[in-house]
C-alpha cells in the first residue's frame, strides 16, 4: 500500500510540476527529474518493486506503469505547446523584404530587332514549305541587274544608287534580295518556293529615315498554274501573321522591270485600324511591300520556260517592318551598335 | 510633277462629285502616286477693288493712315499701314466678313469691324500675299499694300475676277511615272482621269501649220537613231509678258512666267509632255541647223549662266559654227529668245532616251525637257506640240505669223505595233476570269485597238504606250489595273507538301547566336559592312588586302571589312562611357577578295570574291586582366551547339591583331575554322580601349558544311557507388592542363572522370608555381571498390603526376 500511496503521490506532484513549468528548458528538467534514467524520482521509485511480494508487485506494477504513461503524456503535450509557440514566433522573426530584386542582378544578352523580325518571316514561311535562302552581298551586275530584266540603259538604274566596287566594273553591293531570284531558279529549277532575306545597299546619305545599309525579305513561287490571285493570298496570310486577323492589303499600280504586272502593297495601318493617323499620314494605309508576277524575261534567265511556268515575287523592307512594329523613329539607331538601344528587345 | 485640277478639267469633263480627292484616289489606285494635293486660291468673298479717296495720317500713329475708300457700292473708312497708300491707287479691299490670311501667314482669319487705337476701320486694305497675289504682284517691300491701278478695273469688281477660281493641284510622285512617258503632260493623266472616271476624253484638236516665208529653215540631222524626228518652224513674233490667263495656269503648277514665247512652249509641253524649245533666229545664220555629236573640247554657255564642257557622246543643236543647245537638255544662253527677239525658230524634236540620260549623269543636269526625253517621248506628238505652240501663239497676238516652210526630218509617220495574244490569257495570269466585254472596253478607253478572232485578241498599241507596252503581260497590267486589284481574289497556291531544303547555315548561325545570346549573356550588333583605313591601321592590318567600294558615301569608310572585329571595337569605345562589362556579337558576311565565291554569271568563269558568314563575339570588362577565360567559356557553352568536335589548339599563326600569348585556333574535323584570343594589347591602344577585350570567331560557312547536330549519347548508370576524392597539385606554371590531363588518363583505369575545379596562382606557392585543384572520381563496372582499392589508385596517379610534371601533392 505504502507504494501505492507513494505512486498517487509522485503522480500528483508530478502533474502539477509539468503544469507549472514555464518554458521548454524548465519542462525537461522537470522531466529529467522525474523520469531520468539514473536519479529519476519515478526511476528510484519503481527500483523498490523489486522488494515486494510477487502479488503486491503485480498490482503495483501495473500502477506505476499507468503513472509513468500519464506523466509522459503530460510532458509531451506540454512539450508540444512550447515548440508550437517557438515556431509561432520564428516564423514572424523570419519575415524578409520580397521586394527587394535578387542581388547580384543577373545579365542577359538580346538580339537585333531585325533579327527577330526576320526570323518570325523565316519561321511563317519554312511553315509554308519555303526554302530560305541568303545569297551574296557583293554581286555581280549581271545577277543585280541584267538578269531582272534591268539592261544598261534602263531607266530603272536610276532608281537605284548602286555602291560599284573599285577595280571591278561589274560588281556591285547588291541593292535589293533580287538577284537571288534568278540564282534560286538557275539552282533549283521549277516548281521553285525561296524566301531571301538579307542585308542590301543603296548609295544614299543617310538621316533619320534613311539608310545605305537596309534588309529585305524576298518571296519568289514558280509553278504551272501561279496566279495574281495566289499572290494576293500569300501577301494576305503575312500581312494577318504581322498585324492580326482584321488586316486587309491594297494592292496599286507599280513599276518593277522584273515583274509584270508590278504592284506595290499596303496594309491596313495597325495603330488607327485604317483611321488615320500620323503613322499612316492619315492614309490609313502603310506600304510595306512590292510584289508582282515574274517577268518572263527574268524566268527565261533563270532557266525556266515561261510558256509552260509562271510565278510571281515579292519583296518586304524588313528594316521598315522593325520599325514599325517597335516604333523605332530613327533608322540609323539599327546600325549604331547603341547597347541602351539594343538592350530594350 | 505637278497636275492642275482645273487643266485636266478642260480636257474631260468631270462632274461636281468627282472631287480633286476623288480623282487622286483614283489615280492613286490605277495609274500613279498623288503624294498630296494643294489647294491653291481661297474664298474670296467680300473681297474686292477699292479706289482709296483719301488718306488722312491716324492721330495716335505715325505709321498708319486713315483712308476713304470707294468699294463700288459704298464708302468705308478703313485704317492701313501699308507704306505705299496714296490718294487714288486701286487696292484691293478686304471688307468686314471677308476671310484673309494675316500678313500671308497661317490660317484664314474672318474680318469684323474693329477700333484700332481709337479710330473705327471697316475692313483691310490687303497685301498681296494675304490675298493670293503675291506671284503676279511681288512685294518690294514688307509693309506694301498690293497697287492693281494698272489692272483699270471699276471699285467693287469682285476680286475673283482677277484671280480666277481656286484650283487643286495634284502632286505627282515622280518615280512612279518613270515608265510612262506619256504621262509627262496633263493630257495624257487627263486621258488616265476619263478612264477611270469613265468621262469621256475630249479630243486633243489642233490646226495644220500654214507654211510662210521670209526665213529658209534647214535642218540636218547625223544620227538619226540619236534623233529620230526634228521639227522646226520659224515665226515672227514680240516678246512680252503672257497674258494673265497663261501666267496663271502656270504659276498654279509652280513655273515661273517669263515671256509670251518660253510661256507658250512650257504651256505645251506640260499639256502634250512634248517639250519645246525657241532659237532667236538671228543666232541660226542662214536658218541653219545641225543636229551633231559635240565635237571634243567644244563648251556651251546654258541657259542657267553656267558653262559647260561637251564630249562627243553628247548630242548638240548647232548652227554653222558651234552649238546653240545642248539636245533636249537645255538651250544656250546666246540663242535664247531675249526681249528683242523678232524671229523665233520652234524646235519640237524627239531623241534617243538613253543617250538623254547619259548626257544629263555627265553633265549633272536635269531639267523638265531631258525628264521627258529621257524616258522615251512619241515622235508623233512631236507635230501635235509644233502645232499647238503655233497656234497658241496666233491666238495671242494676231500679227505673230509663221516665216518658214515646217522642216521635219524624219517625217514618217510611226504606225502602232500590234500583239496578239489568246483571250485566256487574262485568267491564266490573274487566276479570275473579266469579262471580255470589259477588257475590252478598258483597253479601247486607254487607247487600245482590240480586235477578237478566233480565242485570240489581236490588239493595236497606240504610238504613245510603244515604249511600256510590248508583250501579253503589259496587256494584262493595263486591264487589271483599271478593273482594279482589289476586285482579284485572294486564294492560296496548292503544293505538295515536300519539306523545305534544309538551310544548315541558317539553323548554325541561330543556334550559335541564341546560346551566346541567351546562356552568355552577350548582345546582338548589326554593323555596316564598310570600315575606314584607319580601323585597319589600327588593328595592323594593311589596305591593298581589302575591297573598296568605288563611289562610297563618305570616303571615311571606303573599304569591305574583311572581319567583323573592327566595327565590334568601335562599338565598345562608343558603350564604354558607363558600362564595366561590355559583351557583343555579331553574325555577318566578311570580303576575302584573294579566296574564290559564287559565279558572276551563270555560265562565265568569273567568280565573285568569297563572303563567308562569321559569328564574332567580343567581350571586355574594366577589372578582368584575362578575358580569355570568358570568351573561352563562351565558347565552351557553344558546345551544346558543335558538339565536342570543336577542338581547341594553340595558334598555329600569329594572326592579325592578336596577343601572341592567348591566341588559339578552333579546329572542327581538321579545318581551322576559327579562333579564340585576346586583342593585341598595341590594338586595344590603338582603338582607346582601355580595357583587355576577349575575341571569339567563328567562320559559320565553313562549319556548316562539315556540321551535324550534336547528338546526346547515353551511357548506362554506374551500377556500383562511385567514389569520389579530391586531389591538389603544385606544378611550374608552364605545365599545361592538357599534359595534366594525358598523365591522369594514363594513370589508373579505375578513375573514370576527373574535373578541374580550382586554379590559384600566389606568392605562398611561389611565383614560378600554379596549383591544380581536381575533383577524382574512381568506379568499377564489375563491382564495389573497396577503400585499399581506391587508396592504391590515388597513390598511383599522385606518383605519375609526381614523376612526369614534377608536381607537388597538397593534401
Amino acid at each position: 500500500m505504502i507504494m501505492e500511496h507513494k505512486l498517487e503521490e509522485l503522480k500528483k506532484d508530478a502533474l502539477q510540476a509539468v503544469k507549472a513549468a514555464k518554458d521548454k528548458l524548465h519542462l525537461e528538467e522537470v522531466a529529467n527529474k522525474l523520469l531520468g534514467r539514473k536519479q529519476g524520482e519515478l526511476t528510484i521509485l519503481l527500483k523498490g518493486l523489486k522488494d515486494l511480494s510477487d502479488e503486491m508487485r503485480k498490482s503495483a506494477g501495473q500502477l506505476a506503469n499507468e503513472v509513468k504513461q500519464t506523466i509522459e503524456e503530460a510532458i509531451n503535450v506540454k512539450r508540444n505547446t512550447f515548440e508550437a509557440e517557438e515556431m509561432k514566433t520564428r516564423l514572424v522573426e523570419e519575415k524578409i523584404d520580397i521586394s527587394v530584386p535578387a542581388l547580384p542582378k543577373k545579365t542577359r544578352g538580346h538580339l537585333h530587332p531585325n533579327t527577330i523580325v526576320q526570323r518570325d518571316l523565316e519561321d511563317l514561311f519554312s511553315s509554308m514549305g519555303f526554302t530560305v535562302l541568303d545569297g551574296p552581298e557583293l554581286e555581280s551586275d549581271y545577277y543585280n541587274f541584267t538578269a531582272l530584266n534591268i539592261p544598261e540603259t534602263h531607266p530603272a538604274r536610276d532608281m537605284q544608287d548602286t555602291f560599284y566596287i573599285k577595280g571591278h566594273a561589274n560588281w556591285v553591293m547588291r541593292t535589293h534580295t533580287s538577284p537571288m531570284q534568278v540564282r534560286a531558279m538557275q539552282k533549283y529549277g521549277a516548281p521553285l518556293r525561296v524566301v531571301v532575306l538579307g542585308k542590301c545597299f543603296r548609295n544614299e546619305a543617310t538621316d533619320v529615315r534613311h539608310e545605305h545599309t537596309f534588309y529585305q525579305m524576298e518571296g519568289l513561287v514558280v509553278d504551272e498554274n501561279i496566279t495574281f490571285s495566289h499572290l494576293k493570298g500569300v501577301l494576305e496570310i503575312v500581312a494577318k501573321h504581322l498585324y492580326g486577323d482584321d488586316t486587309q492589303v491594297r494592292l496599286r499600280p507599280k513599276f518593277y522591270p522584273f515583274v509584270e504586272p508590278g504592284v506595290n502593297g499596303e496594309v491596313t495601318c495597325f495603330t488607327c485600324q485604317g483611321k488615320g493617323c500620323r503613322l499612316c499620314k492619315n492614309s490609313g494605309w502603310l506600304e510595306i511591300f512590292g510584289a508582282g508576277l515574274v517577268h518572263p524575261n527574268v524566268l527565261k534567265e533563270g532557266g525556266i520556260d515561261p510558256e509552260k511556268y509562271q510565278g510571281f515575287a515579292f519583296g518586304f523592307g524588313l528594316t521598315r517592318l522593325a520599325m514599325l512594329q517597335y516604333g523605332i523613329d530613327d533608322i540609323r539607331l539599327l546600325e549604331s551598335g547603341n547597347l541602351s538601344f539594343l538592350e530594350q528587345f | 510633277m505637278l497636275i492642275s485640277f482645273s487643266w485636266l478639267r478642260y480636257h474631260v469633263a468631270l462632274s461636281d462629285t468627282e472631287t480633286p480627292d476623288a480623282v487622286a484616289d483614283k489615280l492613286k489606285l490605277s495609274t500613279v502616286e498623288v503624294e498630296g494635293i494643294v489647294r491653291s486660291g481661297q474664298p474670296l468673298d467680300n473681297i474686292v477693288v477699292g479706289k482709296v479717296l483719301s488718306a488722312e495720317k491716324h492721330p495716335e500713329a505715325d505709321r498708319l493712315k486713315v483712308c476713304h475708300v470707294d468699294v463700288g457700292n459704298e464708302e468705308l473708312d478703313i485704317v492701313c499701314g501699308g507704306s505705299n497708300v496714296a490718294v487714288g491707287m486701286l487696292v484691293v479691299v478686304a471688307k468686314n466678313g471677308a476671310k484673309v490670311k494675316w500678313h500671308g501667314e497661317g490660317d484664314l482669319v474672318e474680318l469684323k469691324p474693329t477700333k484700332i487705337r481709337g479710330v473705327v476701320s471697316n475692313g483691310m486694305i490687303c497685301g498681296a500675299d494675304e490675298v493670293g497675289l503675291i506671284n503676279r504682284f511681288p512685294k518690294k517691300e514688307e509693309k506694301e499694300i498690293v497697287d492693281v491701278t494698272s489692272l483699270k478695273l471699276k471699285p467693287g469688281t469682285p476680286l475673283a475676277a482677277i484671280v480666277g477660281s481656286p484650283d487643286a493641284v495634284l502632286e505627282i510622285d515622280n518615280k512612279s511615272l518613270s515608265n510612262r512617258p506619256d504621262l509627262w503632260g496633263h493630257y495624257g493623266i487627263a486621258r488616265e482621269v476619263a478612264v477611270l472616271t469613265g468621262r469621256p476624253l475630249k479630243p486633243y484638236v489642233v490646226k495644220s501649220i500654214k507654211k510662210g516665208s521670209g526665213v529658209n529653215l534647214s535642218v540636218s540631222v547625223a544620227e538619226q537613231q540619236l534623233c529620230p524626228r526634228y521639227m522646226a518652224v520659224a515665226m515672227s513674233v514680240t516678246v512680252v509678258p503672257s497674258p494673265t490667263w497663261l501666267q496663271e495656269k502656270l504659276i498654279v503648277i509652280g513655273i515661273r512666267p517669263i515671256n509670251n514665247v518660253v510661256d507658250v512652249l512650257n504651256y505645251v509641253m506640260l499639256d502634250t509632255s512634248q517639250p519645246l524649245h525657241a532659237f532667236d533666229a538671228r543666232h541660226l545664220p542662214d536658218g541653219a541647223i545641225v543636229v551633231r555629236p559635240a565635237q571634243e573640247g567644244e563648251t556651251i554657255v546654258t541657259l542657267d549662266e553656267k558653262q559647260r564642257k561637251l564630249t562627243p557622246d553628247m548630242l548638240v543643236i548647232a548652227n554653222k559654227e558651234k552649238p546653240v543647245a545642248i539636245a533636249g537638255v537645255m538651250g544656250g544662253l546666246e540663242s535664247a529668245v531675249k526681249n528683242d527677239t523678232t524671229t523665233i525658230v520652234i524646235e519640237s524634236a524627239n531623241f534617243n532616251a538613253t543617250a538623254i540620260r547619259k548626257a544629263t549623269t555627265k553633265l549633272g543636269l536635269r531639267t523638265d525637257a531631258s525628264a521627258r526625253f529621257e524616258k522615251g517621248l512619241d515622235p508623233n506628238v512631236c507635230e501635235t506640240a509644233l502645232q499647238k505652240a503655233v497656234e497658241m501663239l496666233s491666238a495671242i497676238n494676231k500679227t505673230f505669223h509663221v516665216v518658214s516652210e515646217v522642216v521635219d526630218v524624219g517625217k514618217s509617220k510611226r504606225s502602232p505595233q500590234q500583239l496578239e495574244m489568246p483571250i485566256n490569257f487574262f485568267e491564266k495570269k490573274l487566276g479570275v476570269a473579266i469579262p471580255p466585254k470589259t477588257t475590252r472596253d478598258i483597253l479601247m478607253r486607254l487607247g487600245f485597238g482590240v480586235k477578237e478572232k478566233k480565242g485570240q485578241l489581236l490588239i493595236t498599241i497606240p504610238t504613245w504606250r510603244a515604249k511600256d507596252v510590248t508583250r501579253a503581260e503589259d496587256i494584262v497590267e493595263e486591264v487589271v489595273r483599271i478593273y482594279g486589284y482589289s476586285a482579284i481574289p485572294a486564294s492560296l497556291p496548292v503544293f505538295p507538301i515536300t519539306p523545305p531544303e534544309k538551310n544548315t547555315l541558317q539553323t548554325l548561325e541561330r543556334n550559335l547566336l541564341d546560346t551566346l545570346v541567351k546562356e552568355e549573356a552577350f548582345t546582338e550588333v548589326y554593323n555596316y559592312s564598310f570600315v575606314s583605313d584607319k580601323q585597319i591601321e589600327r588593328i595592323g592590318d594593311t589596305k591593298d588586302r581589302y575591297l573598296a567600294l568605288d563611289n562610297p558615301l563618305s570616303s571615311e569608310k571606303p573599304y569591305l571589312r574583311r572581319c567583323l572585329v573592327l566595327n565590334l571595337l568601335e562599338n565598345i569605345v562608343d558603350n564604354s562611357a558607363n558600362r564595366v562589362e561590355i559583351k557583343l556579337v555579331e553574325v555577318g558576311k566578311v570580303f576575302r577578295p584573294e579566296e574564290p565565291g559564287m559565279r558572276a554569271t551563270n555560265n562565265g568563269d568569273e567568280l565573285l570574291p568569297a563572303q563567308d558568314t562569321y559569328l564574332t563575339a567580343v567581350y571586355t570588362n574594366k577589372k578582368d586582366q584575362n578575358p580569355f577565360v570568358k570568351i573561352r567559356q563562351a565558347l565552351e557553352s557553344l558546345t551544346s551547339v558543335l558538339d565536342a568536335g570543336l577542338i581547341i589548339k594553340p595558334a598555329k599563326e600569329a594572326g592579325i591583331g592578336r596577343h601572341p600569348a592567348r591566341n588559339a585556333d578552333l579546329i572542327y574535323k581538321g579545318q581551322v575554322v576559327g579562333a579564340i584570343y585576346e586583342l593585341h594589347p598595341a590594338a586595344s591602344r590603338n582603338f582607346g580601349i582601355d580595357s583587355r577585350v576577349g575575341v571569339l570567331k567563328l567562320n559559320v560557312s565553313k562549319l556548316a558544311d562539315q556540321w551535324q547536330p550534336p547528338k546526346a549519347g547515353y551511357t548506362s548508370l554506374p551500377s556500383y557507388p562511385e567514389v569520389r576524392r579530391d586531389i591538389a597539385i603544385v606544378v611550374k606554371k608552364d605545365v599545361t592542363f592538357e599534359q595534366v590531363e594525358k598523365t591522369l588518363k594514363q594513370a589508373d583505369p579505375l578513375l573514370v572522370a576527373y574535373e578541374l575545379f580550382d586554379v590559384y596562382e600566389g606568392a605562398t606557392i611561389g611565383q614560378e608555381n600554379k596549383s591544380l585543384a581536381l575533383h577524382l572520381t574512381f568506379s568499377h563496372t564489375e563491382r564495389t571498390l573497396t577503400s585499399d582499392e581506391v587508396d592504391k589508385a590515388y597513390q598511383k596517379i599522385t606518383d605519375n603526376l609526381i614523376k612526369k610534371l614534377v608536381a607537388e601533392v597538397r593534401s
